[in-house]
């Protein structure tokens, strides 16, 4: 009788936290059932705490992997757009998160990393290695990688400066982007307040682009990061301006 | 039956409770002593007293809290040694079969819960006992509901032990949380099976020269392993206030269920190991490795106990 082949985990003899902050991670069904249920309840609460709305949800595709895009001004942002995506997908939707504030100690890393399932990103230090791994992420089938190109949370509610590295991920990239604006973030949950206030919220998505055509470079990647952030400012004007149109086109 | 309350009044829950804390002050003062001057590198002695440090009182804090949260304690800790199993052996990419067992593990609890329909202690005992029939039933049901066949027998065995030996018969433990003699049985039980390890420690470290069996675990010893049966033996005798109920025969018996199945129970994780190819099942308790590396004993022990007493002692339904 041939000998039986097993396949131990790679972070079996790691600590909960060593093997929270690797990626990609190798969760069992646990993770899966508490994620799934933490999901339901944050969709609850966005839904009767904020009445929460989204438009533009015929923009994501339906197959494939794609990358979402949004301001960011609030720890509301990644809940909200990982609720706009349908719950089957919810493992493979990865928000990228500061490696330097969400992978510093235990609780927040637990959170971002059961809960929210995010990717933790290096700002500072070993920025080209995050990149690598958004990059294998976004090439394997059906996955959803959403950026906050600003890299930070506004501190005024103004649309921040776009990082160019979401350039140096993009171009030359077939994956296609999905510009979002989410308002209201600001006001119910800005980087000041402790607790979230039941201001409003609304996301808009906007349509798909693809940047392959695009030569990877340092301009390139420059002129994409303020084409992205043109495109979501425009959602953002566009919305304040009629915004009822937008939802029932 | 097991409240804080009952556990204030019960003589033997306070001298356990007693014993467990001189344990840890002695404990602590003798490796301050030794590592003061005798001038030995004792770090990692040091971090597993630490987390003896943590473990005595959770432990004592689910024992003092009642039944409730001694079996809620004991699911969760099926749960997450079978965690580092599935883990270990590659089970946990199949979602639906670690899945059933987890529902399985949580059904071993809820069964250890629940009031006997049947009249008479607490606990479904007629279910508890079947549970593994309808476990591995539901577990043979994946392959054929998927239609697969390739490399589904490992699948199914590896699950159907992970379940029985984790979940279910570490679930015994829980169990006899619903006995009304639970403090001395429970206390008496981890509290010896803890000891039986430090003395085959002790024991083989002293006069250990034959290896006892070098293929599953290099490190144990013929001269351990009989120290330590001779001190499970003796044990029960000098702890009868825990069970004053017992005759000769009863601790002798306990006496043989600790000293044997307890060093069983450490062979048998360990040849789990082996097979494996890993050295510690998790990383959770530092310096003693993972859940199951800690209670490998207890899995083994705590079913051949609870069925001891059932027989002389209660004939449920």
């Amino acid at each position: 009788m041939k000998h039986w082949r097993y396949d131990t985990a790679e972070d079996l003899e790691q600590s909960m936290i060593e093997r929270l902050k690797h990626f990609p991670r190798e969760p069992d069904i646990l993770v899966y059932m508490i994620r799934s249920f933490a999901a339901v309840c944050m969709r609850a609460w966005l839904r009767i705490y904020h009445r929460y709305e989204i438009s533009g949800l015929e923009n994501l595709p339906s197959r494939g992997s794609f990358v979402m895009v949004a301001n960011h001004s609030s720890h509301l942002d990644a809940p909200c757009l990982i609720s706009a995506l349908p719950l089957r997908k919810l493992n493979h939707v990865f928000p990228a998160a500061a490696a330097d504030y969400f992978f510093q100690n235990v609780p927040r890393i637990w959170f971002a990393a059961v809960v929210v399932n995010s990717l933790p990103f290096g700002r500072t230090v070993r920025v080209r290695q995050s990149l690598c791994l958004c990059e294998k992420l976004i090439e394997n089938p059906d996955n959803v990688l959403i950026i906050f190109p600003e890299g930070t949370r506004t501190a005024t509610g103004e649309l921040g400066h776009f990082r160019p590295g979401i350039g140096a991920l993009l171009a030359g990239c077939k994956v296609p982007v999905l510009p979002c604006y989410l308002d209201g973030a600001y006001a119910a949950w800005n980087r000041h307040q402790h607790i979230p206030r039941p201001k409003k919220l609304k996301l808009v998505i906007g349509p798909p682009r693809i940047f392959d055509q695009l030569t990877p470079g340092k301009e390139s990647s420059a002129a994409l990061a303020v084409e992205l952030q043109q495109a979501v400012q425009e959602l953002a004007t566009h919305h304040e301006h009629h915004g009822t149109h937008l939802q029932n086109p | 039956m097991m409240s804080p309350n009952a556990a204030l009044n019960d003589p033997v829950f306070r001298v356990y409770a007693v014993v467990a804390l001189s344990l840890l002050v002695f404990g602590g003062v003798l490796l301050g002593i030794i590592s003061r001057f005798l001038k030995q590198e004792m770090s990692s002695i040091w971090k597993t007293y630490r987390s003896w440090l943590i473990i005595v009182p959770v432990f004592f804090g689910f024992m003092f809290a009642g039944r409730g949260p001694v079996i809620v304690g004991t699911t969760l800790l099926g749960i997450f040694g079978f965690k580092e199993y599935a883990k270990a052996t590659g089970l946990y990419r199949d979602w639906w079969i670690t899945g059933i067992v987890y529902l399985g593990i949580i059904a071993v609890g809820l069964t250890s819960l629940v009031a006997n329909p049947h009249g008479g202690q607490p606990g479904w005992y007629g279910l508890f006992m079947t549970l593994p029939v309808y476990i591995v039933a539901l577990l043979i049901l994946v392959p054929i509901m998927e239609n697969r066949a390739k490399g589904q027998l490992q699948t199914l065995a590896l699950s159907i032990m992970g379940f029985i030996y984790i979940g279910w018969m570490f679930g015994h433990l829980g169990y006899l949380a619903n006995d009304p003699h639970a403090y001395g049985y429970l206390l008496y039980l981890v509290f010896a099976v803890e000891l039986n390890d430090v003395a085959a420690f002790t024991c083989g470290r002293l006069f250990g020269k034959h290896k006892l069996r070098d293929r599953v675990s290099p490190g144990k010893t013929l001269e351990g392993a009989l120290g330590a049966l001779a001190f499970s033996m003796v044990l029960p005798w000098v702890c009868r206030f825990s069970f004053p109920h017992f005759g000769v025969l009863q601790l002798v018996l306990t006496g043989l269920i600790v000293g044997i199945g307890g060093q069983l129970g450490d062979l048998a994780i360990s040849m789990i190991k082996r097979d494996l190819g890993v050295k510690d099942m998790g990383a959770l308790i530092p310096g003693h490795g993972g859940i199951l590396d800690r209670v490998d004993s207890l899995i083994y022990t705590a079913p051949l106990f609870m069925h001891m007493v059932d027989y002389f002692y209660n004939q449920p339904g």
